[in-house]
Formats: structure tokens, sequence, C-alpha cells
């Protein structure tokens, strides 16, 4: 379920982002703006102006022509209230009738915080009086009661940060909510979908946003499964064809071997036929070995052969083999010499001593059966960084460069599903091969040092 | 040693195919064997069991009215003699089953007649001493049930590890047995290092056993596999 809180998380962050940088742009865009706005300070300044310039002569009160034609311009009138009389003491011609001449204390009041018959309205101090500047109605808007209690002022930053935070949480709340269902259907797909390569059949409820996805994963899932379970019923039919045949034809070649054997060494008969005789043996032995690996290697490849593994030492295991083989005393053409270095007594690797004594006794017997004519055999367990090394050579006919590298790397027919004629060879170390690779191993096949034919087995040695 | 007494042992053959049966037998009587009875069916081999008390038994897996498994589980409940089973089946499990049930041994068809002879003579060998214990080697007798050796008309007593190790030579003589499984004898199972330990048992043992033991003729060494026990007759 990683990818789910991956995805979770993917989602929150972009969502986070997108909202911090929404806030952060819209106070760029009001710091713009306000500072935009600051010149609506000209109306205070300009009334001040009004109010320094006007001046007293013999005839009354006088305005700069300059100011006049810039007031007349914005269409703003303007009046003079003595501070004496409260009257209107002068004004500029385009004064609307409607505003009055006469003003109290409270109206002073009321023009300097808004407006004279809709009027908004700016005062200038000057030195007898007030400068009253009207600009045109709806021109501007003014704040009449511009007053906060102090706290609010003074906890402003607190405020403002707290309510940024609670919008962020809401949005976070309310994203978490609207994704949830999402999450929930996304949840099991991908679990499904993760589930699909194990042998393991998935069934996803089918219902949510993604229902037709989950239905999609769940016949995927029949699919692969009705599959798998095709293929291992023809593998175990496969192995247990092999397995049935070679059980059936062992009676029977029992008594082919038993009475050949007993002819073999019948002295009533000529020299000729005991030959005969032994060559029935021979032969009928060569079956039985084909039995045997055949049967192994159906079940190795197929993985119907159980591992036992155990802690054992290879030093022992292997001499055992060479030693059964020389107590059999099969024929003295192939005589086995033992190499291991005397000082090295011990090999520890976890392994199926069985099946590690068969692939030790299939290098032997592939020696004999390659070099009919007789052939030394050399058998040496070493060590290596990590591995226990098991070499047999032999001094032999050998191969070829060609015939190395086709055994190192070509398929065995057994595995192979095309162009069988070229793959044809004993099943002995295609065996040997498959018991190395289920303990971890490797397989070498290569030119022998004693000019023969040379295969290394490396398992790895248990620490 | 003489093992002509194993000769006289009472065999019972269990198997449906009458011409291995036949093959068997023949193969037995070469051998020296005389006292064979063979059975095709499990009830007949309870029949001749009961009748003719046998002393050892070779039973087929796959019967027609009954499995050797089965089998040998009614024998053993009633008699106590040592069984081989000889079957076309080779599984593990099925090597498994018949040692759990008490075989002595499993071999797996087809085979060689030298190998069935060895493996038999091998039960009886362990399962019947002989009525004359001394086992004769080149220059000296061994008196395994009293842990002795009889040497130019003295008796040497043997340790337990050397009993042990003789012992296993003896079950094998003839042929090579490895150094680890002497150790394994003498020391029980996985045993690692004791190869210096085997020597210096193996040279006590010479000292005992051979007339020259700086040139061994009855416990031969077959450098770096094992030694090899030379008993006389065999």
């Amino acid at each position: 379920m990683k990818s789910v809180l991956k995805l979770i998380r993917r989602f929150v962050g972009i969502m986070l982002l997108s909202s911090a940088l929404l806030i952060i742009l819209n106070f760029i865009l009001l710091f713009l703006y306000t500072v935009s706005q600051l010149p609506n300070s000209q109306p205070w300044q300009t009334a001040q102006e009004v109010a320094d310039n006007l001046f007293q002569n013999d005839n009354g009160y006088v305005l700069p022509e300059d100011i006049t034609i810039e007031l007349k311009k914005n269409d703003t009138w303007a009046i003079f209230i003595d501070n004496a009389t409260m009257r209107v003491v002068w004004r500029t011609d385009n004064l609307p009738e409607t505003v009055p001449m006469s003003y109290s204390i409270s109206d002073i009041a009321h023009l300097t915080r808004g407006y004279i018959d809709g009027y908004p309205t700016f005062t200038g101090e000057a030195e007898n009086g007030l400068v009253v500047l009207g600009y045109p109605k709806d021109s501007f808007w003014k704040h009449m009661w511009p007053s906060w209690d102090y706290s609010l002022i003074a906890n402003l930053p607190k405020t403002f940060l707290s309510v940024l935070v609670i919008n962020i949480a809401l949005i976070f709340i309310i994203y978490i909510i609207a994704n949830s269902r999402l999450l929930k259907s996304v949840k099991p797909i991908v679990g499904g979908i993760q589930s699909l390569p194990t042998e393991e059949t998935i069934h996803i409820k089918e219902k949510g946003l993604l229902s037709e996805l989950a239905q999609s994963i769940n016949k995927t899932s029949e699919i692969l499964h009705s599959q798998r379970k095709q293929l291992r019923k023809k593998e175990t039919a496969r192995a247990n064809w092999i397995a049935g045949v070679s059980h059936d034809i062992r009676t029977p070649l029992s008594m082919v071997m038993g009475y050949a054997s007993q002819l073999e060494s019948d002295n009533g008969l000529s020299e000729d036929d005991r030959k005969k005789a032994a060559v029935i043996v021979k032969q009928s032995r060569r079956m039985r070995n084909l039995i045997n690996d055949l049967n192994l290697a159906s079940k190795l490849e197929y993985n119907m052969q159980p591992i036992n593994p155990a802690r054992q030492n290879l030093v022992a295991v292997v001499r055992q083999v060479v030693v059964d083989f020389i107590n059999m005393d099969i024929d003295d053409k192939h005589p086995i010499a033992w190499e291991t270095d005397e000082a090295l007594t011990v090999c520890l690797a976890d392994i199926d001593k069985d099946l590690i004594k068969r692939a030790v006794s299939n290098l032997i017997q592939n020696c004999m059966n390659h070099n009919e004519q007789g052939c030394h055999i050399f058998v040496r367990v070493t060590t290596g960084e990590n591995n226990c090394l098991i070499t047999v050579d032999d001094d032999g006919a050998g191969a070829t460069d060609e015939q190395i590298e086709r055994l190192n790397h070509s398929p065995h027919y057994m595995l192979c599903d095309e162009n069988t004629s070229m793959q044809r060879h004993g099943l002995g170390l295609l065996i040997v091969k498959q018991i190395a690779a289920a303990h971890g191993g490797t397989t070498g096949i290569g030119h022998s040092s004693y000019g023969g034919f040379s295969v290394k087995l490396a398992l790895p040695m248990e620490e | 040693m003489n093992s002509d007494y194993l000769k006289q042992k009472r065999i019972l053959l269990v198997d449906d195919e009458q011409e291995l049966l036949d093959m068997v037998v023949s193969i037995l009587q070469k051998d020296g064997f005389q006292n064979i009875k063979t059975a095709k069916t499990a009830a007949k081999a309870i029949a001749i069991s009961e009748t003719y008390q046998p002393e050892f038994a070779i039973l087929d897996v796959m019967l027609p009215d009954d499995t050797g498994f089965n089998l040998i589980k009614r024998l053993k409940s009633t008699f106590d003699y040592p069984v081989l089973f000889l079957t076309a089946r080779g599984e593990d499990d099925d090597k498994f089953r018949g040692f759990g049930l008490g075989a002595d041994d499993y071999m797996v068809k087809p085979f060689l007649p030298k190998e069935l002879l060895f493996r038999i003579n091998a039960i009886l060998r362990r399962s019947y001493k002989d009525e004359n214990p001394l086992v004769k080697l080149p220059g000296c007798e061994i008196d395994f049930d009293r842990a002795e050796v009889i040497k130019n008309g003295k008796h040497i007593s043997l340790t337990a590890k050397e009993h042990n190790i003789l012992a296993a030579l003896y079950r094998n003589a003839g042929r090579i047995v490895t150094i680890d499984a002497l150790c394994e004898a003498a020391w029980g199972d996985n045993p690692f290092g004791y190869e210096n330990s085997l020597m210096a048992h193996i040279r006590r043992i010479r000292e005992k056993i051979e007339a020259n033991p700086s040139s061994p003729v009855a416990l031969i060494t077959i450098k770096g596999l094992g030694y090899k026990l030379m008993v006389e007759g065999k």
C-alpha cells in the first residue's frame, strides 16, 4: 500500500502548495491595488492647497487663477467658512445652489466626515476659517465612521494568522472528505494490481468510483489463475506420465538385468555368449540410469522434487560418492583419484545430501560413459571465496570448444520448445545443472588440465 | 569368518510377478540360500509367515490384495524378523515410509543381482550373529561380543571407540569405509574435525591387530578416502 500513501501525500502536497501560492498571489494583488489607490489622499491635499493659497485683499478673498482652473477642470466647487461668523465668506462660481451658506459646529463635523447634499467634501484649514472642497456626486466614497476597537487593531496579526490557519485547515478537510471516496476506491485497485503477479486469486469489490477498473482486474486475475492452473496441470500430468512410465518399466527391466547378469557369470556358457550377456547388462544399466535421470530431471524442472537442505560437510559427501564407485568395482578401466587437499577436512554447506550425491555420481558416470575405452577420473573439493567447489576432471576424449559452449549455454532438449534436434545430449549434465541451481549454485563446464573434460560445481558455503 | 550359517536362514519372498519371483529365487539359490518360500499376495504371505516362520522377508510394495506397507505392519505386529523392500516405487516419500515402518533396507528396481545379494547378506549379518563369534583377520582374531583381539594367544581388550570403528569396518569388510563414516561410527552424527583423533585410534587398533603395525595387512589405508578391513574368507 506504499503507492497509495505516496499518492495521498502527493495530492495533499499539491493542494497545500496551490493554496499557499493562491494566498501569496492575493496578498501581492492586494498590495499593488492598495498602492495604486494611495493618490486618494489627493482631495485632502487639494483642499489644504486651496486653504493655503486663499488670500484676502481689499475686495475680499481671492484664489490664484491656476488653482481655480484646476478646480474647474475637476468639476470641483469650494467654499470658505469664516471662523467667527460660521458663514460662507468666499465660494467658487460653480457652487450648487443646494449647498447651504451658513453652518453650525455639527454641520462642520458632519461635512468633515461625510457629504454636503451628496457631494463628497474635503476640508483644508486656513488662517481664519475652513476651506471646503466639494467633488461631484459619486466621485468618492467616504468612510464616515473610521474607528475600531483598539484590541482589534492590536491583535490584527494574530487574528490574521489564525484565520489563515483555519482557512488552510478547512480547505484541507474539505479536500480530504471530497477525495476520501476516490482514495477508498483506489486503495483496493492498487492492492489488486500489486497482487496480480502472485499466485493468489484476487477479488476486489466491484463498487465505488472505480468499479469498472475493479471488474477488469478481477477478470484478469481469473484468467491468470486459470492459465496458471492449466499450466500446473499440464506440468504435473507430464511429470506424472514420466514417473508412471519409468515405474512401469522398472520391473521388466529388473528381469532383463537380473537374468543377463546371471548369464554373464554363467561358466557353462561360451565366452561369446557371456560377452553378449555382458552387453545386455551394460545396456540395461544405461536404461536404468536414463529412467532415473528422466524422472528426476522432470521433477526438478517442474519443482516437484522436494529439496531437504541440511548443514553437511561437502568433503564427506563427495568422498562417500567416490568410495561408493570404487567399492562397486564396476570395471577397472576408470580409476578414480581423490585429489582433495588433506588439510581441507570440512567444507560446510546447506545442501540436500542425496541430490548432491546424485549430481557428483552423474559427473563421474559421465566420465565413464563418454570414455568407454577407459580414462582416469580426478575428483576434488576446494574452497572459493564464499563457496565450496567440487571438480570432476578426466583425461579422456574431452570435447571441442563448440561442444563446451553448447553445453554451457544451449538449453537442453527437455527444456526447449523448438529446434530439438540440435540440443540432444544426455540428461546427466542437465540434472547436475538443475541440482546446482536448486542449491543457489552454478555449474561450469570446460576443458580439463588433464586433457579431458572438466565440470566444476560451485555451491554457497555456510558461514 | 564363515557365513554359511546365514545361507540356512528361511527367506520369504513376496512379489506379484511370478517371473520376478523365479528370477530372485534363482539369484538366491545360486548364492547358496536353500530355504526360500514365495508369495504373490499379502494374504498368502501372512499364511506362510505363520506356518513357515521366516527369518527374513523381501517385500514388494504393490501387491494385488494390499500394499507392502500394510503387510509389513501386520508382519511386524506378530513377528520380528528383518525385512527388505524391493519395489519399483523409488520416491523419497515411499522410502521414508518403508524405513519408518521398520524395514531394514529399501531397494528400487531394476537392480543388479550382486547388489541385492550384498544388501541381503549385510542385513542377515547384522541381524543374526554367528554362533562362532570370532572374526578372522590376517594375523589375529576379533571377538566382537567380548570386545577383544586374540593375537598370538594373548587377549587384548578393545576400547568402546576402537570396537565401534572395527565393527563399522567389519560390516563393510573388503570395502573402503570413508573417514567420515568411521568418525560417525565412533562419535555420532555429523562429526567434524575428528580426523586426527581417528588416526590415533587407527594407530592403536593396528598395534593390537597387526603383526607389524608399520606395514599393515589387515587394516589398510586408502589415502584421503578411508580404510579397508581385510577379513579372511571374504
